[in-house]
């Protein structure tokens, strides 16, 4: 295993650079921002544009990129969207509020969404399964900002049980901020609960008529026993890395959503940096969720093996 | 005793009703003497009793996008001048209020007009022009100037930042150089010397020892050399005769006259081989040195029929050069320190009066320490954090940053140090109930971001928001509320009409293009152009497409103020009346006054449209552009107008529906009955502006705006191709508009017209004629700005269909001291906000209402 995680962490190293090699030369041959025709700001842009080396041929540029990253750990400023400011600063002061609206959304979500999965799988083809299936099809079909529109409306201007708009500052541990951040929180939580649900029900379903399941009844385990030690584990083979991928979409936030609460987090930082063209923001975003989505990947190939034994990960037999 | 008392009674009665009568005379005597002094009327002589404000009264703003940085030297957006222009942090050496009882302008009712006051400044500038020029010829002021070169300017002594920091002339001087120091490359540092306000020396300084790759040609009239003046060097490029070395820019897009195109663009037109040739002795961006070579590479395309009539010569338009800025320190700026609290600027360019003052409205000072400590150097390149966070900002106007959060809230607070709030200068005397009050009631202002329209509804309606603009969806519920106020804004907007024929004779020459369905030459006929121009009724488009905004009518919309010292608006003018009278055929004499006949244009005369049509289609048929197989009176062809979309939205069906629409109406029992149609093209991004000008697609609604005090600057934008939407089929210098100015009959080219109108000197028959602003009296200057709109709407290219205008709600807490639009004031902004509420006042008052408020 420990040789396996080696080797896929070294892979990893490899995708990274070729990854932000690919984004750097991409977007640098995207045309440059359009200067305003006579504008009298152009001569200052282009020299500024000059001085920072865009017009160096594009593997120079990323020669230079390279070396301020690996020696100084130095990704640059933001030349556009928050000019002069660091821009590994400005991220890092954006991801805590985007991490907690996902992770509160996500800790709402996996209990509720695997309740209602199992209390559908339990009564299959009953009107509980069926209501619970229909409003899981309804609510996976409609886009979260329908409900983040229907929850400020009714829960935040008729009914006045929350803010319109998330609480400005950092205290996010606070009670009045998670009040706050509750209309976020629904909004985000709705289609995570329906996918739980479908995933668990459909997997609960198809463990309960398996064979080992008339197995375990005949050897005495009441339904419910046999439920929670034999089909629930199972089902999680599939669950778990789901939760897994979720928790990486807490990451990268959600742009409608955050935009209509106001959330001040990174889920508009990456479009706005490729549509400013502000490089070395959209560099260091890019190479950021790179390597959280290569880092997760490996982390739900790993968790294979401790939810299912049976799977043995880089085992050659 | 009695007699006594009797005779003691009366004295006091005859001396309480003198000192009565001495009390009410003073005001008056106060007010006459600033008066001769508009604009500005600084003086304040006693101190009036100044209602004082108690409890907090707190601003709830809305943005949709957040200030990243407000550093005065660095920022580019109007976002990031949010804490400047809205929430006063910073404020110019001079400052434009209402006029009012304290502040009066002769002639001028309160809050009618405006003043200008010292803020500051402790006085209005003194010209030092002659003793300037005497004392400091390194600023080359002419030697025949003799006024609006150099002012001394005496600082406000009181003035000091938020910590106490005084303010004084070395904080301007040093925050000039490090405004336009060149390494620092501040994108506002041409706002110094680029403009109107030009700092002398500021350019040289600013850019010193800096190489530019500089465009020999900008007007596409005049080039700085021509190619027979350039020298072959050692090395086989040819030079300017100062060195520097001189190129064929084949991409870049700097040849203003060009409207954006290279030369790359006319690739077509090259004999085969020669754009290859070009692009292989080209660096890599895309400048090919003069050589031997590269010219006789040209001149195989000059020698071409595609070069036209034109010289070989004319090659020299396509020339660039690199121009080296001579080293110089900062002593050669127009700008230095006379005394503790004064400072002389010298200026490269005369410019006096209002437009001097309003020039110094806004300011340029940092803090010395706090900038140095956010400026960052890396690989060359300098940065600076300067004014982006709480801890980089110091205020030094009524209000300070104590909160920020990126992307998210802002809150500013009174800043106690403030002079203003102890001067006496800003106060006003409330027209309504005669009291003085203080300006900026307000005390403290919050801005989050609030992305969209909906929820910023919904939080207005709770009382949590003090505006809200309205959307298209809102007009019918809420456009007659008493608490609506409407805003005009410069732009006008235009329907711009395809006129280019070599474009549309390519398109229709195009393999996949069905002549016999579909026709595009009828838009080269000035009948159609002119029916077109009559088949809208401009009020019915405006309330259909766009209920906000109102009817266009011409060019210059109904905010653009042609004299800013009086406030007078340019479309109030018999000239721009009559100009709309002659342009929609409105004969005056019809009308008991010019007002009416000008208030009874519609822009829609679907008779003369009908008429038009005929003429049109007639033409159209023996030009062979349409056929009529069947002899049926009607186009075989329909007239597709292709409007040039650069994203698709409700706002654009709209305008498409309508127009075609209305169109169907009025084509009604012509032979273009149902064959004129308005589609939609493809979402073409930014690209829709090239696609207009190159006559690619044919219609789109455009504008311009320019500066609110100038209308006669936009002339330039009709008639110089480095603007010019219809560049490609319009040559404003083949127009010939004869006027006669003081009895002299004068002939000029419409570009000249505008030039002359603009401060250019423009030579006819050796002879020099400037109509500037200062030179010519604004008699003349406002019958040339109305004889060029005149000759530019008869050209038919653009169809003015509306002024463009903003309407938003205000809430109940608050109301303006003054709710008429005024075009410079609008409508005073914060400092003239006044509260009915306070915030527990506004608390209660909501909660009353059900938390629901109805506007």
């Amino acid at each position: 295993m420990t040789k396996y995680i080696i080797q896929r962490l070294l892979l990893m190293i490899m995708t990274v650079i070729i990854i932000t090699c690919i984004c750097f030369v991409l977007i640098r041959m995207l045309p440059p921002a359009e200067l305003p025709l006579n504008d009298i700001h152009t001569k200052v842009i282009e020299a500024r544009r000059e001085a920072q080396g865009y017009n160096k041929p594009y593997m120079v540029q990323f020669g230079i990129f390279l070396k301020n990253v690996f020696t100084r750990f130095d990704w640059g400023v933001s030349d556009k969207l928050y000019f002069g400011q660091d821009v590994a600063t400005i991220f890092l002061s954006k991801l805590p509020a985007t991490v907690f609206v996902n992770l509160y959304s996500i800790l709402l979500s996996i209990p509720l969404g695997i309740g209602f999965g199992i209390v559908a799988a339990l009564k299959r083809n009953t009107w509980v399964d069926y209501t619970i299936s229909t409003l899981t099809m309804v609510v996976i079909s409609t886009p979260s900002f329908v409900f983040a529109f229907l929850i400020q409306y009714f829960l935040s201007y008729k009914l006045g049980l929350f803010p319109f708009l998330m609480n400005a500052g950092t205290d996010y541990m606070s009670w009045g901020m998670f009040v706050s951040m509750l209309p976020v929180i629904l909004s985000l939580s709705f289609s995570v609960i329906a996918n739980f649900t479908r995933t668990t029900r459909a997997e609960l379903c198809e463990v309960l008529t398996s064979e080992f399941m008339l197995l375990a009844r005949t050897k005495g385990l009441t339904k419910a026993q046999a439920t929670v030690r034999h089909a629930f584990r199972n089902c999680m083979v599939v669950v778990v890395p789901a939760i897994l991928g979720e928790f990486i979409g807490i990451m990268s936030g959600s742009l409608v959503i955050e935009k209509i609460f106001a959330v001040p987090g990174v889920g508009g930082l990456y479009l706005n940096s490729i549509t400013a063209r502000d490089y070395p923001l959209f560099l260091m975003v890019s190479c950021f969720y790179t390597i959280v989505g290569l880092l997760a990947g490996i982390v739900i190939d790993i968790s294979y093996g401790f939810i299912d034994p049976r799977i043995r990960m880089g085992s050659k037999k | 005793m009695k007699k006594l008392s009797t005779v003691l009674l009366v004295l006091c009665l005859c001396l309480s009703v003198f000192a009565q009568a001495a009390s009410e005379a003073a005001p008056a005597a106060k007010s006459a003497a600033p008066a001769a002094e508009a604009p500005a009327a600084p003086v304040v002589e006693a101190k009036p009793t100044v209602v004082e404000f108690k409890g907090d009264y707190v601003f709830k703003d809305s943005v949709s996008t957040m200030a990243a940085n407000w550093n005065p030297h660095t920022y580019e957006t109007s976002d990031d001048a949010y804490p400047v222009d809205s929430a006063y942090i910073r404020l110019g050496l001079y400052n434009i209020i209402f006029n009012d009882e304290i502040h009066p302008v002769e002639g001028k009712d309160p809050f009618k007009g405006y003043v200008v006051i010292p803020e500051m400044a402790a006085a209005l500038p003194v010209d030092v022009t002659e003793e300037v020029k005497a004392s400091h010829p390194e600023y080359n002021i002419p030697a025949d100037a003799k006024a609006s070169y150099a002012y001394k300017i005496d600082l406000n002594p009181k003035a000091v930042w938020e910590n106490g920091v005084a303010i004084n002339a070395d904080t301007y001087v040093y925050s000039m150089e490090k405004l336009l120091d060149s390494k620092l490359l501040n994108y506002r540092a041409t706002d110094y010397y680029a403009q109107e306000f030009a700092i002398a020396g500021a350019e040289g300084f600013a850019n010193s020892g800096r190489t530019i790759k500089k465009t020999n040609s900008l007007d596409g009239e005049n080039c700085d050399y021509q190619i027979a003046d350039l020298v072959k060097g050692a090395d086989g490029s040819y030079a300017t005769k100062e060195g520097y070395k001189a190129y064929f820019g084949l991409t870049d897009a700097n040849y203003g006259w060009m409207s954006g195109n290279t030369l790359t663009s006319y690739a077509k037109y090259f004999p085969e081989g020669v754009l290859a040739a070009l692009q292989a002795m080209a660096d890599e961006k895309g400048y090919v040195p003069v050589t031997d070579e590269s010219l006789a590479t040209l001149f195989k395309f000059t020698n071409s029929d595609n070069w036209g009539n034109e010289t070989w010569e004319q090659l020299a338009f396509y020339l660039s050069y690199d121009f080296t800025y001579p080293t110089v320190d900062f002593s050669t700026v127009g700008i230095y320190k006379t005394g503790e609290y004064q400072i002389v600027l010298v200026l490269a360019k005369p410019l006096a009066g209002f437009n001097l003052l309003y020039s110094l409205t806004s300011n340029w000072i940092v803090y010395k320490d706090l900038y140095e400590a956010c400026l960052k150097e890396s690989n060359g390149v300098w940065t600076s954090t300067y004014n982006t966070s709480v801890e980089t900002t110091l205020s030094f106007g009524p209000y300070k940053l104590v909160e920020f959060q990126a992307d998210k809230f802002m809150k500013f607070v009174r800043n106690e140090s403030w002079y203003g709030y102890t001067d006496g200068q800003h106060i006003y005397v409330d027209p309504t109930d005669g009291k003085t009050y203080p300006m900026y009631q307000t005390t403290s202002i919050e801005c989050q971001v609030v992305a969209e329209s909906s929820t910023r509804k919904l939080m207005f309606l709770k009382g949590e928001l003090m505006q809200y603009g309205l959307q298209a969806d809102d007009f019918a519920t809420y456009r007659n509320s008493d608490y609506c106020y409407a805003t005009p804004a410069e732009t006008i907007y235009f329907l711009i009409l395809n006129g280019y024929a070599d474009a549309i004779n390519q398109r229709e020459g195009a393999a996949d293009f069905d002549k016999a369905k579909v026709d595009l030459q009828c838009l080269l006929i000035p009948e159609f152009r002119k029916a077109v121009a009559v088949t809208y009724d401009k009020e019915l488009f405006a309330s259909t497409v766009s209920p906000a905004r109102s009817g266009g009518y011409g060019i210059i919309g109904i905010a653009y103020v042609y004299d800013p010292e009086t406030g007078s608006l340019y479309r109030d003018t018999p000239q721009a009346k009559q100009v709309l009278c002659d342009f929609y055929s409105v004969n005056v004499a019809d009308y008991a006054s010019l007002d009416d006949a000008v208030a009874s244009i519609t822009g829609f005369d679907p008779v003369a449209a009908k008429a038009l049509f005929i003429e049109a289609f007639a033409k159209a048929l023996e030009a062979g552009y349409v056929t009529d197989a069947d002899n049926d009176g009607k186009s075989d062809q329909t007239v597709t107008i292709t409007y040039s979309m650069s994203s698709d939205s409700d706002f654009m069906t709209r305008t498409i529906d309508y127009l075609n629409e209305k169109m169907a109406e009025v084509t009604a029992g012509t032979p273009f009955e149902g064959r004129i149609k308005f589609v939609k093209s493809a979402p073409l991004g930014n690209a829709w502006s090239t696609n207009i000008k190159n006559g690619m697609t044919d219609t789109v609604l455009g504008g311009w705006s320019g500066s609110a005090l100038n209308p006669f600057g936009l002339t330039d934008l009709y008639v110089n191709p480095s603007y010019q939407y219809d560049a490609k089929w319009f040559d404003a210098t083949k127009v010939i508009l004869t006027k006669t100015i003081n009895g002299e009959e004068i002939t000029m080219n419409l570009r000249q017209w505008s030039d002359a109108l603009n401060s250019k000197d423009v030579v006819i028959n050796d002879k020099t004629y400037n109509f500037g602003d200062g030179i010519a009296d604004i008699e003349t200057r406002l019958e040339i700005l109305a004889a060029i709109e005149g000759k530019v709407l008869t050209t038919y290219n653009y169809i003015p269909m509306l002024q463009n205008a903003g309407m938003s709600l205000l809430s109940q807490q608050v109301y303006w001291v003054i709710e008429e639009y005024n075009p410079v004031m609008i409508r005073g902004g914060i400092p003239y906000l006044k509260y009915n509420y306070d915030e527990a006042g506004w608390k209660s008052y909501v909660a009353t209402n059900g938390g629901e408020l109805k506007y």
